[in-house]
């Protein structure tokens, strides 16, 4: 099974570094089919890149994103790839090239494209301080290790 | 004499000097703004009174534009006249305090994430500012290395606009939703350009133009792709390089990586000139329909462009010796004041840039106008006259308020050049080149006539037919947008001329064919400027440093000069004037019908990025942080 890990998120933002951290943690563990990578870059060129390479079986993303819940909180799931309307996809397109990177974002953006195996697996870590610097919040710090071992298990066939 | 406004005259050399027995020279009176419509009852009623069309319309945001921006005006729909326009940075960014304190050579990586579009401008303009400070400049292929990454990252940008962000305006879904009586005719015109684009009718070339399915759409997006690839070979990443260094490139190049550009740069050639070819046929039909579409976003034509693309031999870092090097530029200097050039110094188009605040979340640092005989650099490093609002002796000073139309509304500040608004883009290079005429033989590819720009590329599947870009004589929205199709073939020529010219250098080879040159970064106090461009135009970096760390540094990038709020003498910024001036052509029965085409057209022409536009001052009184497209975003107490 070939599976892709990819962190997604801006580096140097507190929580919201969470995805690219995870990246570079989790590299070294890469091997039997899965590859990890910082996918810290735009959505689009995300789905140029996809296009090039042999399918995956199986893509896991990781990352912070603020849902109104408590902060900390570590949320695992398959994504149903449910798009919003044209109107939404197209103004996440324009954000894409020009320079956003979210977890939402580079759903739609890369479903709306074709470019997505049928199995995505999203980690998503609420965050509780996404200003400007290094390290985690304390309550995402204590919950590095639950945040790596969802990533391995959304890994397992 | 290019200075109608600043207290600023020459002598005999030519040499500039502040007038004399003027007291306090750059001293002026604040002419209040307008009252707002919604402030003025008796204004507002008569409005009302005399018909039913006035109505508030804010777009906010603003959508397809890089970053946030919103815009208010306030709209007659009975005469169709736009009546109010204010121009809002709603996003707020880092980079001056972020800076202060670090060693100067990291502004080349942090300030490059002040955009998600372009990032390698702003880590060039950063590098720029560097060698001057250190008193270095990069060996002859550093320099054309260099210019390669800046061309790339243009043929990144203008498909973009044009494909992803302007393009949709022009589309088949937005014609038939504000104007149907067009796409009806549209339908029935055959596209003069056919034989370059392939398409039979007009109707066809907007159904292409649809967003997420439209083949030119996709189209666009594809050559992004095209282009970053090409950008990694020399930057190592796109849009945030690895390779930007003081001195040059760090990295090497040989024959087989100029293969690979090459191979990707030549796509453009073609590209290019059906890209040309759309956008003439599409314009030239909006001018058919309704010449009034020609006033969609008028405005005078003063423009502002530091010029880019160094010459390899002529460029050595100096201040001093900055209008003799900057003249050499594939995209000479050029400050245009009434369609014509005023100064191709950029000694002089330095001199004459000032950032005012009264209408922007900003204190004033020099005491509101009146107390600024005091300041730090009342001249530039070669002796000319600066003003107290020039960027070197600017401090951000942060001041969140409210917004009121009449006061502060807007997180840009109101820069100026000769206290006169400028625009700047794709177009203010293609312009400045086009005046410069015989004197402007920098590329084999392209020749300037004085009033029109001729590009003779080689042949690709496409002929060779020369194209050329003519001077407008009405500058509008449309001709903004015809100008950045032209540009992606002016920046294609620029490209494949410094591809020929690497292959030179790594044949001679030599210390002509090194990427970069050694330096120290020195302990005293430096002073340095990045005069670059971005794709958007205008982008310098001012920098001042001290025992090896940087003491203040300044970002002014060219959104800020085109979406700024009015400034102090009651002129309104570039977006406010051209929304002020388009008349509202769109096909409406009732207000509720009303889309607001022809101003988001007039806004889109100018492709706004506004993540650059604005920063923040991180300290007690920081305002937070709101969206970010790059890593950079500052957050503290929200107070606004």
């Amino acid at each position: 099974m070939r599976v892709l890990v990819g962190g997604v998120g801006y580096r140097f933002l507190r929580d919201g570094a969470i995805g690219p951290y995870m990246a570079d943690e989790l590299a070294a563990g890469a091997a039997n089919g899965i590859e990890v990578e910082d996918l810290g870059y735009h959505p689009v060129g995300f789905t140029q890149n996809l296009q090039d390479r042999p399918a995956y079986d199986r893509i896991v993303l990781v990352g912070a994103i603020a849902r109104g819940r408590e902060p900390g909180t570590v949320t695992a799931y398959r994504w149903d790839h449910a798009l919003p309307s044209d109107k939404d996809i197209q103004e996440r397109v324009s954000e894409a090239v020009t320079g956003v990177i979210s977890l939402d974002n580079l759903l739609i953006v890369t479903e709306a494209f074709g470019a997505f195996p049928r199995d995505v697996r999203v980690v998503e870590v609420e965050p509780a301080d996404e200003g400007w610097g290094e390290g985690f919040s304390p309550v995402v710090e204590a919950k590095l290790a639950e945040i790596e071992e969802a990533i391995w298990s959304s890994t397992r066939p | 004499m290019c200075f109608k406004n600043l207290p600023i005259e020459f002598d005999a050399q030519g040499n500039a000097t502040l007038k004399e027995n003027v007291p306090n020279p750059y001293a002026y009176t604040e002419t209040p703004a307008p009252t707002p419509i919604e402030d003025d009852p008796d204004r507002m009623r008569d409005l009302v009174e005399r018909n039913g069309g006035v109505r508030r319309v804010d777009f906010d945001p603003i959508t397809r534009v890089a970053g946030a921006l919103a815009f208010h005006t306030v709209v007659d729909l009975e005469s169709r006249e736009v009546l109010e326009t204010a121009s809002m940075a709603t996003l707020f960014r880092g980079y001056e305090v972020i800076l202060k304190g670090r060693d100067p050579r990291d502004a080349i990586f942090i300030s490059s994430r002040a955009c998600g579009v372009c990032g390698g401008v702003h880590a060039t303009a950063s590098a720029l500012a560097c060698e001057m400070a250190f008193g270095i400049h990069p060996p002859p292929l550093g320099t054309v290395a260099r210019n390669l990454l800046l061309s790339i990252e243009y043929l990144y940008d203008h498909p973009i606009h044009l494909g992803l962000l302007a393009g949709p305006d022009f589309s088949e879904p937005a014609v038939r939703e504000t104007n149907p009586e067009i796409w009806e005719r549209a339908e029935q015109t055959r596209a003069p350009g056919r034989a370059t684009h392939g398409y039979e009718f007009v109707s066809e070339i907007m159904t292409d133009m649809t967003p997420l399915t439209g083949k030119l759409y996709l189209e666009g997006l594809h050559y992004t792709r095209v282009a970053r690839e090409a950008y990694v070979l020399i930057g190592g990443k796109y849009p945030h390089p690895q390779t930007v260094v003081p001195g040059g490139i760090s990295t090497t190049i040989d024959a087989s990586d100029l293969n690979e550009i090459m191979l990707r740069v030549v796509k453009y050639f073609d590209y290019g000139r059906k890209t040309v070819a759309i956008w003439n046929d599409v314009i030239d039909f909006f001018y058919e329909v309704n010449p009034k579409y020609r006033d969609i976003g008028t405005r005078p034509a003063n423009m502002i462009e530091p010029g880019q693309w160094d010459d390899p031999y002529a460029y050595d870092g100096t201040f001093a010796n900055a209008d003799e090097w900057g003249r050499q530029r594939w995209a000479p200097p050029s400050v245009i004041v009434e369609g014509e050039v005023v100064t191709t110094s950029l000694q002089m188009l330095n001199a004459g840039v000032e950032e005012f605040v009264e209408h922007a979340f900003y204190e004033e640092w020099v005491g509101n106008g009146h107390g600024n005989e005091n300041y730090k650099f009342p001249t530039d490093p070669a002796g000319n006259p600066l003003s107290p609002y020039h960027p070197w002796n600017k401090e951000t000073i942060p001041k969140p308020t409210g917004t009121n139309w009449k006061e502060k509304y807007s997180w840009s500040t109101a820069p100026r050049w000769d206290r006169l608004a400028m625009e700047t883009g794709a177009y203010s290079r293609l312009w400045g080149a086009a005046a410069a005429g015989g004197t402007f033989t920098k590329d084999r590819f392209i020749e300037s006539t004085g009033r029109s720009l001729k590009i003779n590329l080689p042949k690709a599947d496409l002929p060779a037919d020369p194209i050329e870009w003519h001077i407008p004589e009405i500058w509008g929205a449309f001709e903004r947008n015809r100008a950045r199709a032209y540009c992606i073939l002016y920046t294609a020529a620029i490209a494949y001329d410094n591809i020929l010219l690497a292959y030179d250098l790594l044949r001679k080879g030599g210390p002509d064919a090194k990427m970069s040159t050694p330096y120290k970064v020195p302990k005293d106090f430096r002073i340095g400027v990045g005069l670059w461009s971005a794709g958007r135009g205008y982008l310098t970096h001012h920098m001042t440093m001290d025992k090896q760390v940087i003491e203040n540094y300044q970002i002014l990038t060219p959104s800020t000069f085109m979406a700024s709020p009015k400034d102090p003498f009651g002129n309104p910024g570039p977006y406010e004037e051209a929304v002020s001036a388009t008349p509202l052509l769109e096909n409406y029965e009732k207000p509720e019908d009303f889309k607001g085409i022809d101003v988001l057209r007039a806004i889109r022409s100018f492709d706004p990025c506004m993540p650059c536009t604005t920063h923040i001052h991180t300290d007690d009184r920081t305002i937070s942080r709101e969206v970010v497209t790059c890593a950079c975003g500052a957050e503290g107490p929200h107070e606004h």
